[in-house]
């Protein structure tokens, strides 16, 4: 493997690494503040504890969000300079505005962390409020800059350089609304089902169960309605990508023939080789009528398209599947809880609570398996139809070891910061009991 | 428009070497401290530092978007150039910051403490030696860049501007100024023998700070550093340094007299002195190479960009500075608006 790939792996490493630290730290405050409320407003001690250990959490997850995420403002220019020479003065708004509502965040949270007992009650309670609203401002500002690069505006390209640049353009650029939309509410279903799943356990093993199924109905509302939003959320972007990257649609479907009234595949194994795909669940016309809303439409082929400017397929595809089964299978989640509101003998069965514990994961392996669809997706592009990858990458050699010393730290932290919940839930059982 | 951010450069610069500064300098004050004073010492830091020290990192970010968005030239230098030192930064930033909430919010206190502790004093000990090794290689004229120089080896290019020893002294130098902020930061939050305690570090951090000062300039100067050289014969950054040495004085005073504000105050201006020293003595060219020297403000972003960042800088400092002030206020950490 070369410089490039190394270069690229860490990238995808620990972007992977800060996106679920990320998601868990704009969503999770959220959880709090509701607790919290409910606390102020029934002034239920149970309430009080549930609040204090999400707010463990959240001061848990915010830090390595935050660590892992300056490393990666580094990392950008580090790893990307050929990119960040041309892209940073363009692209600059969303990062310092996103700088600016983390700076909010961090603020907040000194509050929120070290007033209990000092600040006004209510005063205290609303920097909560800012902890979660800067957050998500945060997430949906960074994804305007990875909008740009799937649909870079707001600059002329002539012979290599980018001229008459408008930094609000390149903000407000065609691609951040539908992926602004589609992460947040990604964020948001998968946060809610891995802390309801991780309650759920607990309940499962009869743990402090009054404490739980507190914690489990507050995330899981939240998580259901968010599951159900997705498939929206999710249709609007396809349409997006079908219109502006159309490569990426043929890759994502493992389209090859263009062809009008285009069948939807469900799952297949992809040759790359031969171009075809086997083991599939074909509907016929479904993806013309998915990407344009006409089931006779035209869907472009990989074919159509340079042999040096498609994306690998298999992947993409592989990862395309995974992500729309998941939210499938999470949104079921969600009508499975619905049901258990009418039929409350459900929640005496031990399967019920199984299912949670089995979401858990599912929807942050969603988010990772999207993030690859979105950014092989692109590929070999680092700034869609404008520049390659391969030449914005360090001329640093042995980016090998850096991937590794990435791993290894990462993967450390992974794991303590996994260690650690699970004692922070201990102990929360034990303090009642 | 462009002076807006090159101030907001400078005073992102300015509040990182400060605020973060007494961070990683509390770590180095913790790393020192005699065995008995250890544990004390922590639970001052985690009362004093621990509302604000997320924010006060933030700086740090805020410094590099600057630098990208507007300075690209000089954000290509910087992260190519200085790849290895600054994934070290890395390296201490994120190990002493997870250290540090994992210490405090570890739902067992147990043997991990030991771990936790660790790892936080290294941490902050090790971030501002490297914060420096990375400052010295920009000003030190070692940086060969690589279109000059094709036959160069990894060695010449990546390691040997930043590997030296007038790194090393610009490495220590920062981390001493980092201990003196914070041992005169936890003086006023302290009482009894802790104050003591920190009284004497304080003493001790600052004496380290003036020889290895010294040390640094009388090196740069024999063995011929430029920046040093130009730093010497400049009146106006010798005028400031002496008076940030002046300032000592009054500063010990204060310190005496338990006037906890107003020694702040004035071991921050004792930072600002020795920055604008720093500052006054090359502008523009902070990025010294093998054989140029390289302008802040030649070949910036195009006038739409410096406009938009300068705009987005008010509009986010006038948002975020009053919220940073009431927060460090509430925690007692200024106090200018209490007459008492």
């Amino acid at each position: 493997m070369e410089n490039l790939d190394y270069a690229r792996l860490q990238m995808a490493f620990t972007l992977g690494f800060h996106i679920i630290f990320a998601c868990i730290g704009m969503v999770m405050p959220f959880f709090m503040v509701v607790s919290h409320y409910k606390y102020l407003k029934t002034r239920n001690p149970i309430y009080k504890k549930l609040t204090m250990a999400w707010l463990k959490g959240v001061a848990i997850f915010f830090v390595t969000g935050a660590v892992s995420g300056t490393a990666l403002s580094f990392e950008l220019g580090m790893l990307w300079p050929g990119f960040m020479k041309h892209a940073g003065p363009i692209i600059g708004m969303p990062f310092s505005l996103e700088g600016a509502a983390f700076f909010v965040e961090a603020i907040a949270l000194g509050f929120y962390l070290y007033g209990w007992n000092k600040l006004p009650e209510k005063f205290h309670w609303f920097t909560g409020v800012i902890i979660g609203v800067a957050g998500v401002a945060s997430g949906i500002l960074v994804v305007s800059a990875n909008g740009w690069m799937n649909a870079p505006s707001g600059f002329d390209y002539v012979n290599g350089e980018f001229t008459n640049i408008d930094p609000v353009k390149a903000l407000l650029n065609p691609a951040w609304f539908t992926q602004a939309l589609h992460m947040t509410l990604a964020a948001f279903v998968a946060t809610s089902f891995g802390v309801a799943g991780i309650h759920a356990y607990q309940i499962y093993k009869n743990r402090n169960v009054d404490l739980h199924l507190k914690a489990f109905k507050i995330t899981i509302i939240i998580g259901t309605i968010a599951a159900f939003l997705q498939p929206i959320s999710g249709d609007i972007s396809a349409k997006d990508v079908a219109k502006r990257q159309p490569a990426k649609l043929a890759a994502l479907e493992a389209h090859y023939e263009t062809q009008k009234g285009a069948p939807l595949y469900i799952g297949g194994i992809v040759d790359q080789e031969n171009q075809k795909v086997s083991h599939k669940i074909a509907i016929p016309k479904a993806l013309s009528f998915l990407a344009f809303g006409d089931f006779d439409a035209e869907v472009k082929g990989l074919n159509d398209f340079p042999e040096d400017e498609r994306p690998p397929v298999a992947i993409v595809h592989y990862a395309f599947q995974i992500m729309v089964g998941l939210g499938v299978a999470l949104m079921l989640a969600g009508i499975i809880y619905l049901i258990s509101i009418k039929k409350k003998s459900w929640l005496q069965c031990k399967y019920y609570w199984l299912i949670f514990v089995i979401m858990a994961p599912m929807g942050f392996l969603a988010i990772e398996a999207g993030w690859v669809v979105t950014e092989v997706g692109r590929q070999p592009w680092i700034i869609h139809q404008v520049m390659k990858t391969k030449d914005a990458v360090t001329p640093v050699p042995g980016m090998k070891y850096s991937f590794f010393f990435y791993l290894v730290l990462y993967s450390i932290l992974a794991i303590t910061v996994t260690w650690l919940m699970q004692r922070q839930i201990r102990s929360l059982n034990q303090k009642i009991d | 428009m462009l002076y807006v951010v090159l101030f907001f450069l400078l005073f992102s610069l300015l509040l990182y070497v400060m605020l973060g500064g007494a961070d990683f300098g509390a770590g180095i004050v913790e790393l020192f401290a005699s065995k008995n004073n250890r544990a004390n010492t922590r639970d001052i830091i985690y009362k004093v530092i621990g509302p604000v020290w997320e924010a006060n990192h933030i700086w740090l970010i805020i410094l590099l978007v600057i630098l990208w968005v507007a300075f690209p030239v000089y954000f290509n230098i910087i992260v190519i150039y200085l790849h290895i030192p600054l994934t070290l930064v890395l390296l201490g930033i994120t190990i002493r910051g997870v250290a540090f909430v994992f210490r405090h919010y570890d739902a067992v206190v147990d043997k991990s403490q030991f771990w936790y502790n660790w790892l936080f004093r290294i941490g902050s000990f090790m971030t501002p030696i490297f914060l420096g090794l990375s400052f010295s290689a920009l000003i030190n004229g070692k940086i060969i860049l690589i279109e000059d120089h094709p036959s160069a080896s990894f060695y010449d290019i990546f390691i040997q501007p930043w590997f030296n020893v007038f790194g090393l002294l610009t490495g220590l130098f920062y981390a001493s100024l980092c201990a003196f902020l914070a041992a005169t930061l936890l003086i006023g939050e302290s009482e009894g023998k802790s104050k003591q305690h920190f009284s004497k570090s304080s003493a001790t951090f600052t004496v380290v700070l003036v020889v290895v000062g010294f040390i640094l300039l009388t090196y740069g100067y024999s063995f011929e550093i430029k920046f040093i050289q130009d730093f010497i014969v400049n009146p106006l950054a010798l005028a400031s340094v002496a008076l940030s040495g002046i300032l000592l004085i009054p500063l010990w005073k204060f310190i005496k007299q338990q006037r906890k504000i107003a020694s702040r105050y004035l071991a921050g201006i004792q930072v600002i002195l020795i920055l604008f020293a720093a500052i006054v003595t090359h502008f523009p060219y902070f990025i010294i190479t093998s054989n140029e020297e390289i302008s802040i403000l030649e070949n910036i972003a195009p006038e739409s960009t410096i406009n938009n960042l300068g705009w987005m800088l008010i509009i986010g400092g006038s948002i975020i500075l009053p919220g940073l002030f009431h927060l460090m206020k509430s925690f007692k950490m200024i106090k200018i608006l209490e007459k008492s």
